[in-house]
């Protein structure tokens, strides 16, 4: 009779422990589909802003090939960079799991955005076209633009740290690659990309390369 | 020894210089850390965007700071300040900060979602330099202020619909009505308990430093000198995402 009541007090703890880690391990799994969609929201959210600035280009071009005998060259860059970040085959609405993907978006768009600056330097050499009120409302919605991306990008990196954190955490790093949550890539701060596309409009001192 | 002292010392002056400081939430509409506003044109102010809030549930705020206290960007700085102040209402995100840096000649106009739409960049940058620039170039920040405000009412009227109570005013409503205290309390608690699961721990410390020093749990409740009509600014929760522009005069 003893026997039995051990048996059954041991049957019911043992109950307990295991209801217990069904509901820590649920638990934590529900948190990781809510960090990973995060991650997948903020991912869209990137796209969007380069999405943006990716619109913004053509206006921005034909207003200034508009401009007297303009240095066709730097235009040139533009609308290749511009090409070259069309033809990336990214999904839009999940962030990507393998580096070199997100490393290659990102030099495509890194690219742009120098070529971008490039253009801005050019242009301050026609102060006819920088004058117009059209070329200005251009300039306030790229520089936006990249605001935009810097912030998105940064709010990206927070949310990917979050979730790679997660999965790499007890009880999670038990079962987190057997239910598909792969670690994921965020933005490298290269050196100089935080500085290099950064485009910069108020010049102390006008140009003195004029040609 | 001296040497121990110096490398100490110049530590600590470097990261003096490194440190950037985040401003806390101003407890008011138009802020003049630099006292270069006066002070009839700053209540004047203060009152109108008061009254904005309102009507139109939108947090207009202006914060004249003396000087930029960041090694970083005006627009990268000013975006993390906005973020930080929460300016808006949570579920809009309809804030607009207008920072101004006066030793630095700089200014910025933080733009929240919500009103991206009606305050787009390029807008956000004719205000600066054809509404303010000028005024300031001239001395005159009074006048540059109350223009600029104007034109930010101007383009976001309408946008949203107020409630007629400003955010403020329903957090002191809620705050200082004693009885209820020990209730707001425990229900605080149970909210914290609920949420900390969910979100690490210090959402928790978030939410009882923002609650704690907005409601005036300390004493005599909020009530600042000076502006008669409700309670001051307080931030809805809304976010931004870099939107607006800046300038220089």
């Amino acid at each position: 009779m003893k026997k039995i009541v051990v048996v059954i007090a041991v049957l019911v703890v043992l109950a307990i422990l295991v209801l217990i880690v069904i509901a820590v391990a649920g638990g934590s799994y529900n948190r990781l589909v809510k960090l990973s969609q995060a991650v997948d929201s903020q991912w869209a959210q990137v796209q969007n802003v380069y999405q943006r600035r990716a619109d913004l280009i053509p206006n921005l071009v034909s207003t200034v090939s508009g401009a007297a005998n303009f240095e066709k060259s730097t235009l040139t860059e533009v609308t290749q960079a511009r090409a070259s970040v069309g033809q990336m085959k990214i999904d839009p609405n999940t962030a990507p799991t393998d580096p070199a993907k997100l490393a290659a978006f990102d030099q495509a768009q890194g690219q742009l955005s120098s070529a971008l600056s490039r253009l801005m330097v050019v242009v301050e050499r026609y102060p006819n076209l920088t004058a117009t009120e059209n070329f200005r409302d251009l300039q306030a919605q790229l520089e936006g633009t990249e605001n935009r991306i810097s912030v998105e990008r940064r709010d990206f990196n927070l949310v990917v740290q979050n979730y790679d954190t997660a999965i790499k955490s007890f009880p999670a790093v038990f079962y987190a690659s057997a239910f598909g949550f792969q670690y994921k890539p965020y933005f490298a701060a290269t050196p100089g990309a935080e500085t290099a596309p950064k485009v910069q409009f108020n010049f102390g001192t006008p140009a003195t390369n004029t040609p | 020894m001296k040497c121990f002292w110096a490398i100490l010392l110049f530590v600590f002056c470097f990261r003096a210089f490194a440190d950037e400081v985040i401003p806390p939430a101003p407890a008011q509409y138009f802020n003049d850390y630099a006292n270069v506003v006066s002070s009839t044109t700053a209540s004047q102010l203060n009152q109108t965007l008061d009254d904005f809030e309102r009507q139109s549930s939108e947090q207009i705020l202006v914060a004249v700071f003396p000087k930029m206290q960041s090694d970083s960007s005006i627009e990268d700085y000013t975006v993390r300040v906005a973020r930080a102040w929460k300016v808006g209402q949570k579920d809009k995100n309809n804030g607009v900060v207008l920072f101004v840096f006066v030793q630095d000649h700089k200014m910025f106009l933080q733009v929240g979602y919500g009103l991206e739409g009606v305050l787009p960049d390029a807008l956000c940058k004719r205000i600066i330099d054809e509404q303010i620039a000028p005024r300031f170039k001239a001395g005159d920040y009074d006048g540059g202020l109350t223009a600029g405000v104007q034109a930010i009412i101007a383009a976001t009227k309408g946008e949203y619909k107020g409630t007629g109570a400003t955010v403020a005013d329903s957090r002191t409503s809620h705050g200082s009505s004693s009885p209820f205290f020990g209730f707001g309390f425990i229900v605080l608690i149970v909210i914290i308990i609920i949420f900390s699961r969910g979100s690490g721990i210090f959402l928790p410390w978030l939410l009882l430093s923002s609650s704690g020093s907005n409601r005036g749990w300390g004493g005599g409740g909020f009530s600042s000198g000076g502006f008669s009509s409700g309670g001051g600014f307080s931030g809805g929760g809304g976010s931004f995402g870099g939107g607006g522009a800046g300038g220089s005069w």
